[in-house]
């Protein structure tokens, strides 16, 4: 549905978006995650057509963003970042002059705009003005507009944004609910969303892809905790040598008992074999615990790895001349 | 271009949720029936004939200094609002993310800006029905229909121009003085400089007199509908509409 190939942006000498490279296939719900001005907005500021790419390649729903932008136009519902809508408007009014924009047939708009009303729950307030409702409810009409076309794709900026944490929920549940008919493109600063809604996650920092990976993938880690009863060299070894374990450490000791941390090898759960070689051994085995990593570890980590690589890449700054005034006064 | 009735409508109700579209009709009206009530008091004396330069009929409307004032003010509180305050508030992203292009956009704005000035001419022509009929003063229509022509081309470049200063800032005092400006360049500034060229017959006053839009509807309410002044408003008016357009393609701000 969504294939970007190189794609970067420049605004002069500052570089947004630096070779971003990604795909998202139908029906999948992928968070673009990063910290403030990594580049989230202006990937998909590039990606609904507002903004033209300095170079690489965007396509949605197979037709390309700058040759095309008009029919990528009709198949991405859009959700700006703050939602920008006309306060002086009504509800109703609004969809309706959106559908126009958008083409919705006449004969199918009212069931479109009544459709939308119902699926954002907009009902109560549809008939008032826009710029007299609360940020949850402009949000909603937001949403709802975004999708008054039934387009594929929807690329959502933000949704959650300055919302209390109830409406949150109603807008997460939303969100999981739109999963259904449209490939969904969000971005977010708050790891919770992405846990609560994405099936994938992408990490932009510095306006390069740090990580790119299925959640659930995400969230495992091969570290297992184990805290035994016995000479600790002794237990290390046993466990280093099961060969599904890729390594032991030595976290602490003390008179009798030790506690190390196991790193499995790549998608094998080590914790049934470290158990049984410990039994089998006459140890006693106290604690065997799963080490969960936070989404919030994982972004932490590719971010600073992320800038890290960012800084090696740019040309190294020259030292500033020493000020020849002032040596000779020395 | 199907989409132009839709952002048309929607600006043109837009101007009557805010009280200046209001205070302006208004002062028209104030200003026109003051016009006719000076038009009727100058028909009523006794007079043997007019000269050409000043035909009450022509006075009434171009000639009269109220008008151009208003007509200068009402341009760029008109036209101020049309593109820059959706960048201010970012609609204009949405407006342009949806299968709309930017010339449907500006042409939209531009039109809702020219029934508005088309508008505000109206009181104008709503009192002459009366004068022939009650007053039994049988004015020449030639010159009326030329002026009208004329008028609603002027209109046409002077919206273009307001157009083009709110394409290009968000802020919309900076548009309308802007507008303001050039409006009073090509009203005021020409007019002044072309007497001053004249009265020292310089080789620069004829070109000058020509761009005097003074002069140019002073022609058309004569009756002389010169098709040159028809093609330099309508040409400056699709120049200023087309780099109005190059303007939101080129996503300036961002």
């Amino acid at each position: 549905m969504i294939e970007v190939d190189r794609l970067t942006k420049r605004y002069g000498l500052i570089t947004a978006v630096d070779r971003v490279t990604f795909a998202v296939g139908r029906g999948e719900i992928v968070g673009l995650l990063g910290p403030n001005g990594a580049g989230k907005s202006t990937t998909m500021r590039i990606l609904t057509t507002y903004l033209p790419p300095t170079s690489g390649r965007a396509r949605l729903a197979g037709f390309d963003v700058l040759d095309n932008p008009l029919e990528v136009r009709r198949h991405v519902g859009y959700l700006p970042e703050n939602v920008p809508l006309y306060g002086e408007m009504r509800v109703r009014e609004y969809l309706r002059f959106r559908a126009r924009l958008k083409d919705v047939p006449r004969s199918r708009r009212s069931v479109a705009i009544d459709d939308v009303v119902e699926r954002c729950r907009l009902e109560e307030v549809e008939d008032r003005i826009i710029g007299q409702l609360s940020r949850g409810f402009r949000q909603r009409v937001g949403l709802a507009e975004s999708m008054l076309h039934d387009p594929d794709i929807l690329i959502l900026d933000e949704p959650t944004s300055g919302l209390d944490p109830l409406q949150v929920r109603e807008v997460r549940s939303l969100l999981r609910e739109l999963g259904d008919r449209h490939t969904l493109l969000l971005s977010t600063h708050t790891m919770s969303e992405v846990e609560a809604v994405c099936g994938r996650v992408i990490i932009i920092a510095s306006g390069r892809i740090a990580l790119d990976d299925r959640l659930e993938r995400l969230k495992t880690d091969p570290t297992v905790v184990i805290e035994a009863r016995g000479p600790a060299e002794a237990v290390r070894t046993a466990l280093a040598s099961e060969p599904t374990i890729a390594s032991a450490r030595i976290l602490a000791r003390e008179d009798g008992y030790v506690t190390l941390e196991v790193k499995a090898r790549d998608g094998v759960d080590a914790r049934e074999a470290a158990s049984a070689r410990i039994v089998q051994n006459g140890w006693g085995l106290l604690r065997l615990e799963q080490r969960r990593a936070t989404l919030e570890d994982r972004f932490v980590q590719a971010v600073s790895a992320a800038a890290l690589a960012a800084e090696n890449d740019s040309p190294a700054g020259s030292e500033p001349a020493p000020d020849d005034a002032e040596l000779e006064a020395v | 271009m199907r989409h132009v009735t839709a952002i048309l409508r929607r600006d043109l109700a837009n101007y009557f949720l805010s009280p200046t579209a209001y205070l302006i009709l208004l002062a028209f009206q104030a200003i026109a029936w003051l016009n006719f009530w000076e038009l009727v008091d100058i028909l009523t004396r006794r007079q043997v004939a007019f000269s050409t330069l000043n035909d009450p009929m022509n006075t009434y409307i171009s000639g009269s200094f109220a008008f151009w004032i208003a007509i200068m003010v009402a341009i760029p509180a008109l036209t101020m609002r049309l593109l820059a305050e959706e960048r201010r508030s970012g609609t204009i992203e949405s407006l342009l993310t949806a299968p709309v292009t930017e010339t449907e956009v500006v042409l939209a704005k531009w039109l809702a800006g020219v029934f508005m000035y088309l508008a505000l001419l109206l009181p104008f022509a709503i009192y002459l029905p009366f004068l022939r009929n009650l007053g039994r003063f049988d004015f020449e229509l030639g010159p009326l229909i030329s002026l009208a022509i004329g008028l609603t081309t002027l209109g046409m470049m002077f919206t273009s121009i307001g157009v083009f200063f709110s394409a290009v800032t968000k802020n919309q005092i900076v548009a309308a003085v802007s507008t303001f400006a050039v409006l009073f360049l090509l009203m005021l500034v020409t007019m002044m400089a072309y007497s001053y060229a004249a009265e020292r017959r310089l080789a620069w006053a004829e070109p000058l007199r020509f761009v005097a839009v003074f002069y140019q509807v002073h022609a058309f309410g004569t009756g002389r509908l010169d098709p040159r002044f028809l093609v330099l408003h309508l040409s400056a008016c699709i120049f200023m509409l087309y780099l109005s357009v190059k303007v939101l393609e080129s996503r300036r701000d961002q």
